[in-house]
This record gives structure tokens, C-alpha cells and sequence, in this order.
């Protein structure tokens, strides 16, 4: 009894996690995160840049009487300021910390039994009722598991992960703080990236430069599921030579690797550019992958070149569509527009059609450019593409002699305002498809002319008339949940103004401005608040309620 | 005979007992109860702590009016029995002591107070026993 009395010292319950290598600050993968601490990608001298610690400390559960505390600060009285790292063990003052438990999952969620096919009926038969209780001796647990890993048929990419290679990350070259190219930059997985840096580099030592080789960005396979066996090659799909003054040759034949050597004073086939194609599964599974390059030369006095990469991920069996947007537009993507096919008679054709669009999503509705030198006669299709919600005013002068023909000058400014391939209908929604012809807008055109009624008179009496403004009126409205608003074109209007052309008298000239623009309307009715019904009681007696007596 | 054999520092020690125990079994429920709400407690170990204090409480009343009784009427037996149901008492002080399911420093202070009491009155039982 005497023994008993005095209390044996039980450790309290052991911690789930090591408060030394947790770190809730670094996110980014094999890169030094700016004032984390606790980073392991950090150096010391990244360490001495730092000005605060961000995470200060990291302390195990403050509920148990004793824990484990990561203690990180910065000292910046030292020269340079290094970090510091305490382990600790802190103490709980209250009187109603835990000491010691007896029950195994006591302060950290269990892992719940995945199911498979061999313990379903086990599962449903304990979980499958109304109401379950936690009882510990039941539960199949291991706690060597890691969480819901049941070999290979698990694993699968999915959006941001970055791809694995054999031995590392795919690895996309991008600027980190400066414009030099950082090695470090792993690709994610359905994320298009598009990058540009600078690499330093000399035509001695060009042939040992890892970085300008084609070698380097092909040489590791990629890995078609995440830890797994089985490995995707990257293929050459095209080389495109550039050469001193930026001409570019598309190489065709053998697509052997062209490593860089020394040629003529110059070093050539130094890589400038880099991009990648990925052909991917519905199941996140990697099944193709291509790169494009672009070789080019560097003469002895080029001391860095800027590469440029890319990466742009298809799913298998479907065509890359361009969308400006899904659904509803977003703000800086081309319009999207198109024609309907000739020899279809309304409404017919409305129903069986489908549109004809531009393949290239930037051409398919645009207006005039402003050109430096404003004549819009020298401005010959210089067309720059509708984006939504950028409201566009372009324009040019037109200098009108008296020598110029008044229908070739009207049918030379029509064709100038509207451009070549004035397009019938507009998408309503970003990702609209060419076979839902409903889903698309007809473009309203009008023509007004500037003259007064006064002026109407004299109108008849010479019909030339120009146009000297074309007006482009996108109305949308926000169509959707309130919380995420999609934006949708309801009506395009396209306003020609005319003007009447005076006759001048001849060795006279005049410089009228000839505009056009873009504007983009809002005319999303307002949110009404809509109220749930207020709730009722809902008593009902059952039908037998009284039974011996009714 | 007019000396008194009946122990003081026991009977004492009862009464100190008793208050001390039913302030116990008060903190020791509350902190079950308040302990089921805010920690995961499975039903299993939330069934045997309770009945485990209740019979504690149970044991206790009863060991410390027999211990009493003994002592005041001075007769052995009662005292003897009550010496026999100490090491239940102690084994159960030392099961919330150790292996609750979560032992908080309150129970940790408490038990131990609770043990330091039995193993003071064990010791004063005997030696009352020895002088009747």
C-alpha cells in the first residue's frame, strides 16, 4: 500500500506527429519559401534574408500536460542574422491538462476503414444502421497504413500535382525573383504554363551547359501515374531552327536529337525555346508526351539568351477547343464568332447547321487598329480582336481629295470598318459549340446617318453617302448563381454612321476621322432576395391516436 | 477499565476521510462527465470508469462505517474487516489513478491524496487492532 502510494510516472500519450519536421509554411515544393522558418529547402543564406519568422512556433496538443514545442526565430543581432531552432519541451500550467491516457486514438482522428470488396459486408454490417457507436476493439485498426494507399490503382494525377519524372519533377525552367531561369519550377499537372527567362550562357562553354541542350528537357521519362512503374518517353514532335536574325525554318525529316557544338566561331542548336504537349486520360493517367523545340545560335558576344517554355495538356480522343471561358465569358478573351454556312435557308439552317468559325480565336470578330501614321488608306489590315468587357475606341483620318470616287471611297471605308470577314453571329456563352446554333446571337446591324431632318432634303438630292463610324454595342448580362456570375451576351448591335460627302471643288482636300468602337454593356437585372418559406409545425396526430375510443 | 483504547488519530482520520472522499467522488463524476464531452470517450470505457467510482463510493461508505464502528465499540472485527477491504479501496485508487482513460493532473493530485489517506489509516488500523 505504501508503494501504491507513491505514483508510478507514466509518459502521456505519444504524439502523432514530430513537431520538428512539421511545417505549415512550406508550400512550395523544393523551394525555399520567403520568411518560413521552418523550411528544409532553405539554406543559410537564404535563411539570412529573412525578416521575420512567419510560423514561430510549432507546439504538439496543448491540451496534454507536457509537449514537444519547435521553437524558430531569427537572430538578427548576429552578422549575417541566422535562424534558430529550439526543440522544448513545454508545460501545461492548467490544472486539467492531460496526463497520461489509457485509449489508443485518444486526441487524433482514426483512419476510416476504406472500403474494398473483402471487408464491405463487415462494414456495412457495423456501419450500414442508423446509429453506430465508437468502439474501439472493432475497428480493423493499422497503424502502419498510410492514408488509403491500396497499391498502384489508386494513385492518379490530379489538377496541380506536380508530374513525376524518374528521378524527379518534370520540370518547367521559369523566372523565380529575377528574370534568370530557376530549374526548379515543377510542372503541374492540367496547369498551362507559359514561361520565359534568362539563362546565362557563352559560346566557350556552351557545349557543357546543360540547360541549352536538347538532352536535358528529354532525357527523363515521365512517370504515368504517380509512384508507379510505368514510364512515359518524351518525344521530339518538331524542331524549329532560328537562326542569328530570327528566321525561322521548320526542320522536317529525321527528329534525332541535335545536341549544341561549336560551329564557325558560333554555337548552334542551343535550345530557345521548349514546349510541351501532354496527352492525358479521364483517369489522370499520362499517356503521351511531346516536346516542340526551338534550336537556335549564339554568336561570341551573346552572354545570356531568354528561353521560353510551355506546357499544354490535351485529353485523349478530343480536339483542343479554344474557350474564352466556361461558361460565361472572362474578361480579356476574344469573342467568339462565326457565319452560317452558305446555301442554308432560314429557319432551316438554324436547326441543321452548324457555324463556320476561324480557327484562330483571335480573328474571328475584330475591329480597326489605330496605326501610327493615322491614314487609314496605308492602314491595310491592321485588325486587333474584340476582348470581352474592354471597351475599344480605334480610329484613323481619311484624307478625301477631290479626284476620289464616292462609291469605291464608301465601299473602301465599309470594307476598312468592317474587315474582311465580318462575322453573322456571336457566342453567347464563352464555350459555346458551333452546333448549338441556338446558342448563339445574330448581329443586329443599323445604319444612321448624321444629318439632321433639314438635312434630309439635300440627302436626296446627292446620294453618297460614307460611313465614317462603325459602333459595336455587346449588351451581357450575369447569368447564373449569385455566387459565381457566368457572363453571357444577350445582343450585339454593329451601327454604321454615314456621312454625306460634298463635292469639293477640285485641288481641295479634306481630313475627315473615321472611328470605330467597341463597348460593352451590363445590363444584368438586379439580384431579388428570395426568402425560404417560413418554417410550420407540422402536427398531425396519427390516424389512430385515440383507439379504443374512435 | 478507564483507559481509552479506542484510537483518536483514527477516528480523526475517518472523519477527514469521509469528507475528503465525498468531495472526491463529486470532482471525480463531474470530471467524467465533463471529460465524456469533450474528449472522444468510447461507451466501453465511459461504462467502466462510472461503475468503477460508484462501487468506490460504495466500498468506501462502507468501509469507513465499519472501520468507525470498530473503532468506537473497540471490538476487532468490524476493524479487521474493514483492514481487509482497504487493499479494494486501494486497488481502485490506484485504477483511477493510472488507468482511467484519460487521466487529467487533477486526478492525478486527487488519487494520491486518497492514497496517502488509506495508507495512513491502514497503518493506524493496525496498531489499533494490535492495542485491543
Amino acid at each position: 500500500t505504501r508503494a501504491a502510494a507513491r505514483a508510478r510516472p507514466l509518459s502521456g500519450p505519444a504524439p502523432v506527429t514530430d513537431v520538428a519536421k512539421l511545417c505549415v509554411c512550406d508550400l512550395l515544393v523544393a523551394e525555399c519559401d520567403v520568411n518560413c522558418c521552418c523550411d528544409p529547402d532553405c539554406s543559410a543564406a537564404e535563411f539570412s534574408l529573412f525578416t521575420t519568422c512567419s510560423v514561430p512556433i510549432v507546439i504538439g496538443d496543448s491540451r496534454l500536460c507536457s509537449q514537444k514545442a519547435a521553437i524558430y526565430s531569427l537572430d538578427v543581432e548576429a552578422n549575417p542574422p541566422e535562424r534558430i531552432f529550439k526543440l522544448i519541451d513545454q508545460s501545461n500550467p492548467s490544472i486539467f491538462c492531460i496526463h497520461a491516457t489509457n485509449y489508443k486514438e485518444a486526441l487524433s482522428f482514426s483512419p476510416s476503414p476504406v472500403p474494398t470488396s473483402e471487408n464491405f459486408d463487415q462494414l456495412l454490417e457495423e456501419f450500414g444502421s442508423a446509429s453506430f457507436s465508437a468502439e474501439p476493439g472493432s475497428w480493423n485498426m493499422n497503424t502502419d497504413a498510410q492514408d488509403s494507399s491500396d497499391g498502384n490503382e489508386t494513385y492518379r494525377y490530379e489538377y496541380g500535382v506536380p508530374i513525376q519524372t524518374v528521378d524527379a519533377f518534370l520540370r518547367l525552367p521559369s523566372p523565380v525573383v529575377s528574370s534568370w531561369c530557376s530549374d526548379a519550377n515543377p510542372a503541374g499537372f492540367l496547369v498551362n504554363q507559359a514561361t520565359k527567362c534568362t539563362r546565362s550562357v557563352s559560346v566557350e562553354k556552351c557545349v557543357d551547359i546543360q540547360a541549352v541542350s536538347m538532352l536535358f528537357y528529354i532525357n527523363s521519362s515521365i512517370l504515368a501515374v504517380p509512384q508507379s512503374s510505368q514510364m512515359v518517353n518524351i518525344t521530339v514532335q518538331s524542331i524549329v531552327v532560328q537562326s542569328l536574325n530570327g528566321m525561322q525554318t521548320l526542320v522536317n525529316g529525321s527528329d534525332g536529337l541535335r545536341l549544341p557544338m561549336i560551329l564557325a566561331g558560333l554555337c548552334i542548336n542551343v535550345v530557345l525555346g521548349v514546349s510541351y504537349h501532354i496527352t492525358y486520360t479521364d483517369t489522370g493517367e499520362i499517356i503521351e508526351a511531346a516536346a516542340a523545340f526551338v534550336l537556335g545560335a549564339i554568336n561570341k558576344e551573346a552572354l545570356a539568351i531568354q528561353q521560353s517554355f510551355g506546357i499544354s495538356f490535351t485529353q485523349v480522343n478530343t480536339e483542343p477547343v479554344p474557350l474564352s471561358g466556361n461558361p460565361g465569358y472572362v474578361v480579356g478573351l476574344p469573342l467568339r464568332a462565326g457565319f452560317k454556312p452558305q446555301g442554308y435557308p432560314f429557319p432551316v439552317g438554324i436547326v441543321c447547321a452548324a457555324l463556320v468559325l476561324n480557327t484562330n480565336k483571335y480573328s474571328q470578330f475584330t475591329i480597326l487598329q489605330s496605326i501610327a501614321n493615322q491614314d487609314c488608306l496605308a492602314a491595310q489590315g491592321a485588325r486587333t480582336p474584340i476582348l470581352f468587357g474592354y471597351n475599344m475606341v480605334s480610329g484613323c483620318k481619311l484624307r478625301i481629295t477631290s479626284a476620289m470616287k464616292c462609291q469605291l471611297l464608301s465601299q473602301t471605308l465599309l470594307d476598312l470598318l468592317k474587315g474582311q470577314n465580318f462575322p453573322e453571329y456571336v457566342a453567347s456563352f464563352g464555350n459555346s459549340q458551333a452546333q448549338d446554333v441556338l446558342d448563339w446571337v445574330p448581329i443586329t446591324h443599323l445604319h444612321t446617318s448624321e444629318q439632321t431632318m433639314r438635312e434630309f432634303i439635300t440627302l436626296l438630292q446627292s446620294s453618297c453617302q460614307i460611313p465614317v463610324s462603325l459602333e459595336i454595342e455587346v449588351k451581357w448580362t450575369k447569368y447564373g448563381s449569385l455566387v459565381n456570375p457566368q457572363a453571357r451576351i444577350v445582343n450585339v448591335t454593329a451601327t454604321i454612321t454615314s456621312t454625306t460627302l460634298q463635292q469639293l471643288p477640285s485641288g481641295r482636300e479634306r481630313i475627315i476621322p473615321i472611328t470605330s468602337s467597341v463597348v460593352f454593356t451590363d445590363i444584368s437585372s438586379p439580384a431579388e432576395p428570395g426568402y425560404k418559406a417560413w418554417p410550420t409545425i407540422n402536427v398531425k396526430l396519427p390516424f389512430d391516436f385515440f383507439f379504443p375510443f374512435v | 477499565s478507564s483507559s481509552q483504547l479506542s484510537s483518536v488519530p483514527l477516528q480523526v482520520l475517518f472523519w477527514v476521510n469521509g469528507i475528503y472522499y465525498v468531495c472526491y467522488f463529486i470532482a471525480s463524476l463531474a470530471m467524467i462527465f465533463c471529460k465524456s464531452e469533450v474528449y472522444s470517450y468510447p461507451d466501453g470505457f465511459l461504462f467502466s470508469d462510472l461503475t468503477l467510482l460508484f462501487l468506490m463510493a460504495i466500498l468506501e461508505a462502507l468501509r469507513l462505517y465499519l472501520g468507525a464502528r470498530g473503532n468506537l465499540t473497540e471490538a476487532e472485527a468490524p476493524l479487521g474487516i474493514s483492514l481487509v477491504m482497504t487493499p479494494g479501496s486501494v486497488f481502485l485508487g490506484v485504477y483511477f489513478l493510472l488507468w482511467q482513460a484519460y487521466v487529467l493532473k487533477a486526478d492525478v493530485v486527487l488519487n494520491s491524496v486518497l492514497l496517502l489517506l488509506y495508507g495512513l489509516e491502514a497503518v493506524l488500523k493496525l496498531k489499533t487492532i494490535a492495542a485491543f
